[in-house]
């Protein structure tokens, strides 16, 4: 049985109330728990994405010396829902010789697969909406939907920009989900697991027991991932999808208004998930750096806090990374993955291998420091 | 409502449909996807009866080597149609009827 | 009870999508249908505990197979061969004569009626409790491939390879 978050609800007195008014076992209850959570979740998330575009542009004002947004709100800080509110208000335009039912599913499905990774994304101990015993694999998986996302709004604006970017795009996310699958493979094998639960407490505990620090292959399988997961993004300087010097802006030309809000927020809120997962797989996830009781609610709280910083630290990283290096050539881009990433990331999951069978599974810090 | 019977039923109609796109289409992608279809219903039928009938997990493992030769298969068969598209400049599938040249 | 909710979607879902495949003329839309398909048939695992070939299916059908399918259509033009043939509906005179169509009918009954008496059957035979816990299969499945399967995995690793190296060299250009 997986735990999820109603079960872990289960063992508090107030569910003890909550099942006197619905009754035992009641499947009514664990839907409603269930939509809460998954509705609260998406809508973090979203605000999340949202001040992610203010993030960004901000971060980027700050490193080219200029102010950025500063007028609506406090420093500028309502600046994303003025632009939601603006993108509601626009006009949806769609080009007459477009695939209807495929312009209108493509951003949708974009959406569709970065929410559905945040059923699996591991918040806390207890928040996490299920945890699923194959969850890492699950979130692989699911958010290659994003792919195809990308690849149908290219294809059904019937516009050569959108198709080549869509083309580009489809061919670089599939491209890279290769090594970053080997890498997060190599943390399975350290695991054991494909649980982000136990992947996570396993890292229990200083610093030195975060995979990252396991071994020197782990510390490289981290690099590969980030950098795998930043092109499988779209983000800069792997954003050929919607090169805006070659492409206009690549598979969401042609869209307009909210849809195009569509695909600019799952590729933000994306980001947002690639650096929990990141956090979670390799830098100790929601772990407090000393042994406290979970029973007690409002560390859930602080468990959340730290992982959300986490992965907020990562975020920063990758808005740093887009306003410091050029972009890429489209050769460049494939032969980084082909020739480098995805033969450093083979080495990476054999050296764990050695490793585990060597060392009889310790860490780096566990053969230096003893036990 | 969860038995064998409606697993096999719903693996039936997935069959019949691949065929049915396998014969009624002419487009080779198109057989293609009828292709995939039929070796999904096979896949279902196999995990369905490890559940209800062995109880246990030598169905998923067959189900596993199923999806591992259809995208074998679809990689392989993608490339030939693409390349008898260079060839002949069309997928119509009446017009594969040389071996070579 | 919520396996029977998902059991439904699933399978509306898979039978629905697979009739779109085989009716809609735009094969762009039928590659579509397809994925739905393959989607439902992954909740279809979930309801029988099979977590990770439900997972294995989503990732290698919507990341891989579907995509290859999308790439091939727009490679190859995308063009529907807009005949009778494709549309089953008014495929009549296409396809057959009395003839052909007599034996078909006649298999296809004795296929039914073989399916009724096995299924009913069978009704009786899934006398498995379904109380909802599934445990993890993916240990399990870890140990029986390099275990009882280890040769038919090592196969299966030699087919990939064969399928990426063939693949690469089929549609490469030739200079002619």
């Amino acid at each position: 049985m997986n735990q999820t978050v109603v079960s872990f609800l289960a063992q508090y007195e107030f569910f003890d109330f909550l099942t006197k008014i619905f009754g035992e076992n009641s499947l009514l209850l664990t839907t409603l728990i269930f939509l809460i959570f998954s509705v609260a979740f998406v809508a973090v998330a979203a605000t999340i994405g949202g001040l992610g575009t203010y993030a960004e542009r901000k971060i980027s004002a700050d490193i080219q010396m200029r102010m950025g947004p500063n007028r609506v709100g406090p420093y500028g800080l309502l600046q994303f829902l003025a632009d939601g509110v603006k993108m509601m208000m626009k006009e949806d335009i769609m080009p007459r010789t477009a695939d209807k039912f495929l312009f209108y599913l493509a951003p949708l499905l974009c959406l569709l697969g970065v929410f559905a990774t945040l059923a699996v994304l591991p918040v806390s101990s207890g928040f996490t909406l299920t945890d699923l015993n194959v969850g890492v694999f699950y979130l692989i998986a699911i958010s290659s939907l994003v792919g195809l996302g990308v690849f149908l709004g290219g294809y059904a604006s019937n516009s050569k920009w959108s198709m080549l970017g869509g083309m580009r795009g489809a061919s670089q996310i599939i491209s890279y989900e290769i090594p970053v699958t080997l890498s997060v493979l190599a943390i399975t094998l350290l695991s054991g697991s494909m649980s982000f639960g136990k992947i996570t407490d396993l890292q229990a505990g200083f610093i030195t027991n975060w995979f990252v620090f396991h071994n020197p292959f782990a510390f490289l399988a981290f690099i590969v991932y980030f950098v795998g997961a930043m092109a499988e993004t779209n983000r800069a300087p792997f954003d050929l999808p919607e090169a805006e010097s070659e492409l206009v802006s690549g598979y969401h030309t042609e869209y307009t208004g909210m849809r195009f809000g569509f695909f600019a927020l799952a590729e933000y809120i994306e980001v947002f998930v690639v650096s929990a997962v990141a956090a979670a797989l390799f830098l100790g996830g929601y772990n407090l750096p000393f042994h406290i009781s979970i029973d007690f609610l409002p560390i859930q709280f602080v468990q959340l806090s730290i992982l959300v910083g986490k992965a907020l630290m990562l975020y920063y990283v990758v808005i740093w990374a887009r306003w410091t290096f050029p972009r890429l050539r489209v050769d460049h881009l494939m032969s980084v993955c082909w020739k480098y990433l995805t033969p450093i990331a083979i080495f990476n999951l054999v050296g764990c291998a050695v490793w585990m069978v060597a060392f009889n599974g310790q860490s780096l810090a566990q053969l230096i420091f003893g036990h | 409502m969860i038995s064998l019977a409606s697993y096999l039923i719903i693996s039936m109609i997935l069959f019949v449909i691949g065929l049915m796109v396998m014969i009624a289409r002419k487009n080779i992608v198109a057989i293609l996807l009828g292709i995939e279809l039929v070796l999904n219903a096979a896949a279902l039928n196999f995990v369905a009866y490890s559940k209800f009938v062995t109880n246990n997990l030598d169905g998923h493992i067959f189900a596993l080597f199923i999806i591992v030769v259809a995208a074998a298969e679809a990689a392989v068969g993608l490339a030939i149609v693409i390349r008898f598209f260079q060839l002949k400049e069309t997928i119509h599938v009446d017009e594969a009827t040389q071996l070579r040249n | 009870m919520f396996l029977n909710t998902l059991f439904v979607m699933s399978a509306l879902l898979t039978v629905v999508s697979a009739v779109l495949v085989l009716t809609t003329k735009n094969i762009m839309h039928s590659c579509v249908f397809l994925l739905g398909s393959l989607i439902g048939i992954a909740g279809l695992y979930a309801t029988l505990g099979a977590d990770f070939v439900a997972a294995t299916q989503v990732m290698v059908y919507v990341g891989g197979v579907v995509i290859l399918m999308l790439f091939a259509v727009m490679l190859t033009g995308g063009k529907d061969f807009v005949s009778k043939a494709q549309n089953l509906m008014g495929l009549a005179p296409t396809m057959g004569n009395a003839w052909t169509y007599g034996v078909s009918a006649l298999v296809g009954l004795v296929f039914l009626f073989t399916n009724i008496q096995l299924l009913t059957r069978l009704g009786t035979m899934s006398k498995l409790k379904n109380d909802g816990a599934f445990e993890s299969t993916v240990n399990k499945i870890g140990h029986l491939l390099v275990k009882d399967h280890i040769l038919s995995f090592e196969i299966s690793s030699v087919l990939l390879l064969g399928a990426l190296v063939g693949a690469a060299i089929i549609a490469r250009p030739r200079k002619q």
